[in-house]
């Protein structure tokens, strides 16, 4: 008996396997994104009636519902918006929070221990448990709502304790203390040390949590809604709010906008990719 | 980093941190707390403070308690799917085969659509393609809209919670495997170690780290579901989907009991910390150190 | 790079479907365009705004004020109202929207914390007493108050609100549908008893058209504006409707033995019985009944004079016959409720008392003023917001068969205005226990005593 003939094509019979279950995961998963694409060039009607049909449509494809999702929303203004306070939200938290985990990580301290305790519990806050009082502090008391800058701050203190809690874990695990000692003996300073050598190890968690966090920034409806009212400051997520009525939803627009919002999005992930592998393909870890 | 100059470090590396969390996170937290025990409405300028009485109101309020348990056994169910299928198709997508990157960018799209449009799929999927195909098949399982039926609209929750989060999983199982070397899985293979030992006494100790988190993520994720909930049931069929964080949202904003709401709230949360924090202990003790 | 790259696509997608759809208007080869094209442009009607005799007060502009829209379906409507406001006093009316997700007493209260509370805000009735001692402004003395008289909302005898529109409700029906499906004539006057309704029901059944109502599951639709129907028929008024429901606060009415409360039950359970989703009436969907409607497979949709829109949207046109039929719930062809729909002003405009300056106030009133009084806002509020008017001055009609029917029931007498206040959580508990009931998870017993018991909770 040949061991490794049978053992080989057992392997290969499973991969088919796996591969052949991966793609049927892999159209369930994709499913509702691929509505969206379809229904965003359908009429109200052919969505109502036929959401599944493909091309052949009652009154036939358009892109009538991107051109009126494009002017409704005022789409250039409000990806604008969008766009700066995602980019220096994002960008705000990873750095602060990648020092917070460093620090939290390396000085296992009283205060420290304190911190990541009190991040952790804070990701089990409910967010309607501190909207009104958040709205009552920022707003009646000092006053500062309706600013670009605040809509960063308040997204960059929503979302540390998640990255801190990731960075932390990562630190932990993949970062060895070697490589920080061997540079002290080059006398670099703390500071010195974490950007030269601490952050560039953290490229494939900082890839991930940037796409995670510029998502969430990107999307997110309820805080900037809480924050900003003044009509040229709105992000792309307020800007789509026409769209809804009391009783029945502007379908076709809807989903036409949300493409369109989602779009940079998906740029931005595809581009990270690729940064999350090179990370490790510079075999930088360990 | 070396033990000196302890307060300089501190202010450089923890402090701007800790500032935009405490004030975004903490400050209000706490001053919700205080709103708990007052009698105020949300709106009005006049606050009196009632001690515990809004707490006392919660133990009275049969439906929250009802919707905190099947907050539970939704989350029981959320977090094992969650995690078993992410992990596995992280595994999977991390082997190095051709258009790995195209299937992952592929599973994280349901985290791009979000809110209403996101119920407003699924809710044609469940009312509609599934009464469809019941039609054709005659199968009783898809005979009627599966929101209209207070078990199988559970399911479709679930469902709909497990296809969402484990996109999102999948992003954070695939860094850690990334992260993993290919030496110690070769190493395991040339020692002769087979799938199942490979995976129990290799790849999962190495992956705790990532596993702790995940399961955190989804626990908390779990526990605090909101807007699927809102978007797909609304608690329908009469009420009998309505999770913990949507009664309380109803129970503060549309019932108008302000501070009732906010005290289930903290009892909410207080719930998924213990919780959690049980969880994080377990896990992080089997965490492997780099 | 990549992130220019959607802009410039959708821009050009853009381009190409303006460009596609200019050929396609063109190339129409003489065909009169489809009346029933359901994809058709709707156009607005024009605003003569040749004539205007109201007087501005100079000293007001430059004001800037907000008003928050709880309204959706007119939001770009308001947006135009604003526009022409600004254009003639020099105020801005700057309109926000509430969106999906929040209700317009959150947002309330939400604007209120952050110091940034709207001068005006669309509210329903419930919010306006819940917010009106402390927040609003008295608008006791304003002159417009003579032209609504029988719609003003009294908060201890002062009046804290505007009332934007009337809406009423009913079960709508399609003639033309009716009137092919039956192969003969249908007046609707001849409909006076439930009984007479349920042998339509019948005769249509019998004609082929198996299920002739559409009857929507959402628990708006079932808790407040079916549900509704058992304190707002007490006697038909606002007072008697306030009466039911303090009785049943103190404890004092028994449900079991209410009449209203088993005629309701009778009247939807022959609503029912003839659903379209008789199968699976949990499974029902809101859009799809417009079109049922219009399309014919139905002839009947309980609802009220807001969804024209969305049967416009199904293909429908205002010159089209359709009407409300009462909610028919008992046999004695003299009750009023056989006879006449219910309408009454349910959006109201408050203005805060609270934040805004006087002057801020004053613009606020003026606009309120501007809506009763000039040419242009009564034509605005009729035409550009095909809303129906709650004031005895404004000579305009609606143009759209539904509000049409409402606005014709009002002049005629053939409508009662009762407007029941319940806690704002009655629609979703009580909705959800009629939900039970349509599903048939539950009996009359339980649902009467799912009522009683939310009464009870109440004090």
């Amino acid at each position: 008996m040949n061991k490794t003939t049978i053992g080989g094509n057992k392997r290969k019979a499973l991969n088919i396997l796996a591969m052949a279950g991966l793609i049927v995961v892999f159209m369930a998963y994709m499913f509702p994104f691929l509505m969206v694409v379809i229904n965003s060039l359908k009429q109200k009607r052919d969505i109502i009636k036929s959401p599944f049909s493909w091309l052949f449509t009652i009154k036939g494809l358009s892109f009538d519902n991107f051109v009126k999702a494009f002017v409704q929303m005022d789409f250039l203004n409000g990806f604008k918006n969008s766009l700066i306070v995602t980019a220096s939200a994002t960008i705000l938290v990873t750095f602060l929070a990648a020092m917070l985990a460093y620090y939290i990580v390396r000085r296992n301290n009283v205060i420290s221990r304190i911190a990541f305790a009190l991040m952790v519990a804070s990701m089990i806050i409910p967010f309607q448990a501190i909207m009104i009082p958040l709205v009552s502090i920022y707003g009646s008391g000092l006053g500062i709502l309706n600013h670009r800058i605040t809509l960063i701050f308040m997204h960059t203190g929503f979302s540390m304790a998640m990255s801190v809690f990731m960075f932390h874990g990562f630190i932990k695990g993949n970062i060895p203390m070697a490589l920080e000692e061997a540079a002290y003996i080059d006398g670099a300073t703390h500071t010195q040390t974490f950007f030269q050598v601490v952050f560039p190890l953290l490229k494939p968690i900082i890839s991930t949590l940037v796409i995670l966090n510029a998502l969430a920034f990107w999307n997110d409806y309820l805080l900037p809604s809480l924050v900003l009212t003044d009509k040229e400051l709105l992000t792309l997520p307020l800007s789509t709010y026409s769209f809804y009525g009391t009783y029945s939803a502007d379908y076709g627009t809807i989903m036409a906008g949300l493409l369109l919002c989602v779009i940079p999005i998906l740029a931005l992930y595809i581009v990270l990719q690729k940064q999350i592998i090179n990370g490790v393909v510079t075999g930088a870890v360990k | 980093m070396k033990s000196k100059s302890n307060g300089k470090d501190f202010c450089i590396f923890a402090l701007p941190g800790l500032f935009c969390f405490a004030a975004v996170v903490i400050i209000p937290f706490l001053y919700g707390i205080y709103l708990t025990m007052t009698d105020w409405n949300g709106v009005s300028d006049v606050k009196n403070f009632v001690g515990l009485k809004n707490f006392a109101a919660v133990f009275q309020d049969a439906a929250f308690w009802s919707s905190l348990l099947l907050t539970f056994k939704y989350v029981i169910a959320v977090v094992i799917l969650v995690n078993v299928i992410a992990f596995l198709l992280a595994y999977l997508l991390t082997r190095g085969f051709k258009g790995q990157s195209f299937f992952r960018a592929g599973f994280f799209t349901p985290n791009l659509i979000g809110g209403i449009v996101l119920g407003y799929i699924w809710q044609f999927v469940f009312s509609r393609v599934f009464v469809n195909i019941g039609e054709a098949t005659g199968w009783s399982l898809f005979e009627a809209s599966w929101l209209s039926d207070p078990t199988k609209a559970f399911a479709a929750l679930v469902m709909v919670t497990v296809w969402q989060l484990s996109g999102y999983m999948i992003l954070i199982y695939v860094a850690g495997f990334m992260g993993m070397s290919e030496d110690v899985l070769e190493a395991a293979s040339i020692d002769g170690a087979s799938g199942w030992i490979k995976m129990k006494n290799i790849i999962l100790p190495l992956m705790m780290s990532s596993i702790t988190i995940c399961l955190f993520l989804t626990l908390s994720r779990a526990f605090m579901v909101y807007d699927v909930n809102l978007s797909l049931t609304a608690g329908a069929p009469y009420g009998t989907t309505e999770m913990a964080a949507m009664h309380v949202y109803e129970k503060a904003f549309t019932s108008r009991q302000y501070g009732v709401g906010q005290a289930e709230a903290i009892i909410l949360f207080l719930i998924v910390a213990c919780i959690s924090g049980v969880q994080v202990y377990l896990t992080k003790k089997r965490e492997v150190e780099a | 790079m990549m992130k220019r790259n959607p802009v410039k696509r959708a821009a050009a997608a853009g381009l190409a479907a303006v460009m596609a759809a200019g050929l396609l208007t063109g190339c129409r080869f003489g065909f009169a365009s489809d009346p029933d094209d359901p994809n058709e442009v709707k156009e607005t009607e024009p605003i003569d705004t040749s004539a205007d005799t109201f007087v501005y007060d100079e000293s007001l502009a430059g004001t800037s004020i907000t008003l928050l829209n709880s309204k959706a379906e007119i939001q770009t409507a308001l947006q135009e109202m604003g526009a022409i406001f600004e254009e003639k006093s020099g105020v801005h009316v700057e309109v926000m929207p509430v969106t999906d997700g929040d209700s317009p007493y959150t947002k309330v209260v939400s604007l209120y914390n952050s110091g940034n509370a709207p001068t005006m805000a669309i509210l329903d009735t419930t919010d306006v007493i819940a917010l009106a001692e402390e927040k609003a402004l008295d608008l006791t003395e304003e002159s417009w108050t003579a032209e609504t008289e029988e719609y003003l909302t009294y908060i201890d005898g002062k009046v804290y609100s505007f009332p934007l529109c009337i809406e009423g409700r009913g079960i709508i029906y399609n003639k033309a549908v009716l009137e092919e499906t039956l192969g003969r004539e249908f007046d609707p006057e001849s409909i006076t008893t439930l009984s007479e309704f349920k042998a339509l029901l019948e005769e249509l059944r019998n004609k082929g058209m198996e299920k002739p109502v559409s009857l929507a599951k959402e628990d708006w639709s079932l808790g407040a504006h079916h549900l509704q129907y058992i304190y707002e028929t007490y006697d038909g008024t606002s007072a008697g409707a306030v009466e039911v429901i303090e009785q049943l606060k103190a404890g004092e009415l028994d449900l079991t033995s209410y009449d209203r409360m088993s005629q309701f039950l009778d009247a939807f359970d022959v609503l029912a019985e003839y659903n379209v989703a008789k199968a699976d009436p949990l499974g029902a969907d809101y859009d799809e009944m417009a079109i049922d409607l219009v399309d014919g497979k139905t002839a009947f949709w309980f609802n009220g004079n807001w969804a024209w829109p969305n049967l416009e949207e199904a293909g429908a046109d205002t010159d089209d016959e359709y009407g409300f039929l009462p909610y028919f719930m008992n046999d004695d062809p003299n009750d009023f409720v056989n006879r006449q729909i219910q309408g009454s002003p349910s959006k109201q405009i408050m203005v805060d008392g609270q934040m805004a300056t006087e002057k801020q106030q004053a613009a606020a009133k003026e606009f309120l003023n501007w809506i009763v009084y000039s040419e242009i806002g009564q034509q605005m509020l009729v035409k550009t917001c095909a809303l129906v008017p709650p004031f005895a001055n404004n000579p305009y009609e609606p143009a759209d068969p539904l509000s049409r029917a409402i606005y014709e029931r009002v002049q005629t007498g053939d409508a009662f205005n009762a407007s029941a206040i319940v806690p704002n959580d009655h629609w979703s508990i009580l909705g959800a226990a009629m939900q039970k009931y349509l599903a048939g998870r539950s009996d009359r017993a339980e649902l009467v005593s799912s009522i009683q018991a939310y009464w009870n909770e109440q004090n």
